[in-house]
């Protein structure tokens, strides 16, 4: 071999066609580790690669060889004598007697570079792919709000055409409510006027006034506990059987007693729906120019004489609902004309300080019955105005002039 | 449906005679491989060539990493090139893995195959002791494919400036060439992982045509040992031992190639004609 080829500073090798060595140069020999090329001459190049590449020789570089007659920059690794993996770059060129020249260059530090370089872009790579993992987790996470955002909006819709049925439901009971209320009476002998507001759509408050007899009126009032709806109930069916009571002229004594009985009877098997009920029952003969009453634990009505005394129509018995078997007694006294007595629910006195309803008796008791209701209408709804929590109870009072 | 087969997986048709003989490229490689072995074929059969999907002059659109990420899709390959040609009894010639596939395909749909020729086969390369011993711990094939990886850097540039240096190609020839054992890491590694970390042991024991295993001296892919364990295990065998020291005997020696096929099949013409149920 060529004294230069010899120490060249590449490696050097041919290869027969059968990949067995049939020269090397000093430079390789000494890059492998081998004492001297004799070892190596005539052995198949397997000897020299490590496990990888020979399998790379036979996969791509012999088909390369035979293809295009020569091979550029190839990368393999060599195994020197000790073991050691030597990583090279490697042209080979097909002679025309089919034998294979080989150049190898070494490239322990291109080959770091290199290994840099695959490290970054499978680094990359994997970067881009949790990126993309990532994404696609976030549009998951987008699709999901999405569609609760949806569900939410499509709940809110019902939850409005909810609200609207039921206010809807609720605006007609309230007119059912109030169409079973008693109209204004007013004649020579007595004058009724009647006020009468909820805190919600429908009131725990119910009354009734009526025309007994010509001489003989029966006024009640009645304020079942709590507001709304279940209590409006109880005053629906509560109503239905005093109105009867009442138009046939049953004693105050029964009446108290029937409608007493009848809530018993109602909740007797049923205690979580248990209500109960103040009531105050008048009867008044303006023929005789008495007044009987009976109040069942209810605010006490205030009777203002013609020459502006007042006087309270007190608690006679406990309300309606809590004790049973009570025995009603009820209470006459006369009265002059031109004797006003105002009957009202808790919603009314507790709107005012104490007394406030004695003084806008007092002071209006020389105007009309009318301007009376209007005055302490106005008070209250000023009331109302100031203090939105006395809002939250039903308001109902029946003025009566004799 | 049809056209594009034949387009996505380049079939190419030749041959003066009847019977179909299929040459299916190994490992990375186009059909390209077969050009000194096929012109012996082509006077009495019809030669069919093709590129697997990912290879040569396929259609690279085609490639699905998951599809052909498994050796079940380089099998479907086969089957589809089979179908579409409407094969019946057709010769296989596999070169390495391919052999495998073609096998593969055999047991899936026999009535396109009537012979398996297996060019260095092996149905597991990874050791598997203390029974089986492919060849391989996996840590080579890892660094096998830390080395296709590391040769694609050095070999972006090398084909078109072979390509520069041979200016009488035609277009045609160039493209084919600038894929030849396809340089596309993506597509060259997804190959070689399905290749290599496939045990098909369970499948040879089903196979359901004849075959000939062709097994070369010092074959470090498809050693010795694994030739004969095949020839043990697969029904209907025969197995060659051929001079030729390499894993692509068709191309460092096609002529004992030739002869090692046509000598196998001359006896099985013979072998049927004696059993009396007609000759080819």
């Amino acid at each position: 071999m060529d004294r230069l080829i010899e120490n060249a500073p590449c490696g050097f090798i041919t290869l027969a066609k059968d990949s067995k060595i049939l020269s090397i140069n000093e430079t390789l020999v000494k890059l492998l580790q081998y004492p001297s090329s004799e070892e190596l001459i005539g052995k198949h190049l397997n000897i020299v690669l490590s496990n990888s590449s020979r399998v790379f020789i036979q996969l791509y570089f012999l088909p390369l060889i035979k293809a295009k007659h020569s091979v550029e920059e190839m990368y393999l690794s060599l195994m020197s004598a000790n073991g050691e993996e030597i990583p090279i770059l490697l042209n080979a060129s097909l002679q025309k007697n089919n034998e294979i020249i080989c150049v190898i260059v070494p490239m322990h530090k291109r080959n770091a570079l290199e290994d840099e370089l695959i490290n970054a872009r499978k680094a990359a790579e994997k970067a881009s792919h949790e990126k993309e993992k990532a994404l696609l987790e976030l549009e998951e996470a987008l699709k999901i709000l999405k569609s609760q955002q949806q569900e939410l909006l499509e709940s809110n819709q019902q939850n409005a055409k909810f609200k609207l049925d039921t206010e809807r439901e609720l605006q007609l009971a309230k007119k059912i409510q109030e169409t079973a209320l008693t109209q204004n009476i007013i004649n020579d002998n007595i004058k009724i006027l009647s006020y009468y507001h909820a805190s919600k759509a429908l009131s725990g408050d119910i009354y009734g006034f009526y025309q007994i007899t010509p001489e003989k009126y029966g006024i009640i009032l009645l304020d079942v506990m709590g507001h709304g709806i279940s209590s409006a109930l109880v005053t629906m069916s509560l109503q239905s059987l005093f109105q009867k009571l009442i138009s046939q002229g049953v004693a105050p004594e029964i009446v108290m007693r029937e409608l007493d009985g009848y809530l018993h009877e109602l909740f007797q098997n049923n205690q979580d729906a248990w209500h109960y009920c103040t009531a105050i029952y008048l009867t008044i003969d303006t023929s005789t120019q008495t007044v009987e009453y009976i109040n069942a634990g209810h605010p006490p009505a205030i009777l203002q004489k013609k020459n502006g005394v007042l006087e309270e129509l007190l608690a006679t018995n406990p309300p309606l609902g809590t004790f049973e078997n009570i025995s009603f007694q009820s209470k006459t006294s006369s009265y002059t004309r031109g004797t006003r007595i105002l009957l009202y629910t808790d919603g009314v006195s507790e709107a005012f300080m104490p007394n406030t309803l004695h003084c806008l008796l007092s002071g209006s008791s020389l105007v009309s019955l009318a301007e009376t209701k209007e005055l302490i209408q106005k008070a209250l709804e000023d009331e109302a105005n100031k203090f939105e929590k006395y809002n939250n109870d039903d308001q109902c009072f029946i003025l009566i002039e004799l | 449906m049809n056209q594009n087969i034949i387009k996505r997986n380049n079939i190419n048709i030749s041959g003066k005679g009847k019977k179909p003989i299929i040459f299916a490229p190994g490992f990375g490689c186009d059909q390209t491989v077969w050009k000194d072995v096929l012109p012996a074929f082509e006077e009495d059969y019809q030669v069919i060539l093709f590129d697997y999907v990912g290879f040569g002059g396929s259609d690279i659109s085609a490639f699905n990493s998951v599809k052909y990420g498994k050796l079940s899709g380089y099998v479907q390959d086969v089957l589809d090139v089979c179908a579409v040609l409407d094969l019946k009894e057709a010769i296989f010639v596999g070169h390495s893995v391919s052999s495998m596939i073609g096998l593969l395909a055999s047991n899936a749909e026999q009535s396109h195959f009537s012979h398996l020729i297996m060019i260095g086969p092996s149905p597991c390369y990874l050791n598997d002791p203390p029974d089986y011993y492919g060849g391989f711990e996996k840590e080579d094939l890892e660094n096998l494919i830390d080395m296709m990886e590391k040769n694609y850097i050095g070999w972006a540039n090398v084909f078109s400036s072979t390509l520069i240096n041979n200016a009488e190609r035609t277009d045609a020839a160039k493209e084919l060439e600038d894929r030849f054992c396809s340089t596309d890491p993506l597509i060259a590694t997804t190959f070689a992982k399905a290749c290599f970390f496939t045990d098909s042991r369970q499948d040879i024991t089903k196979a359901k045509v004849p075959s000939l295993i062709l097994q070369c001296t010092e074959d470090i892919i498809a050693p010795k040992g694994v030739g004969e364990y095949l020839k043990r295990n697969l029904p209907n065998s025969e197995i060659t031992y051929m001079n030729t020291s390499s894993h692509c005997p068709h191309i460092s020696d096609p002529d004992e190639t030739i002869l090692s096929i046509k000598n196998y099949l001359i006896n099985q013409t013979e072998l049927l004609v004696g059993e009396g149920t007609g000759g080819v």
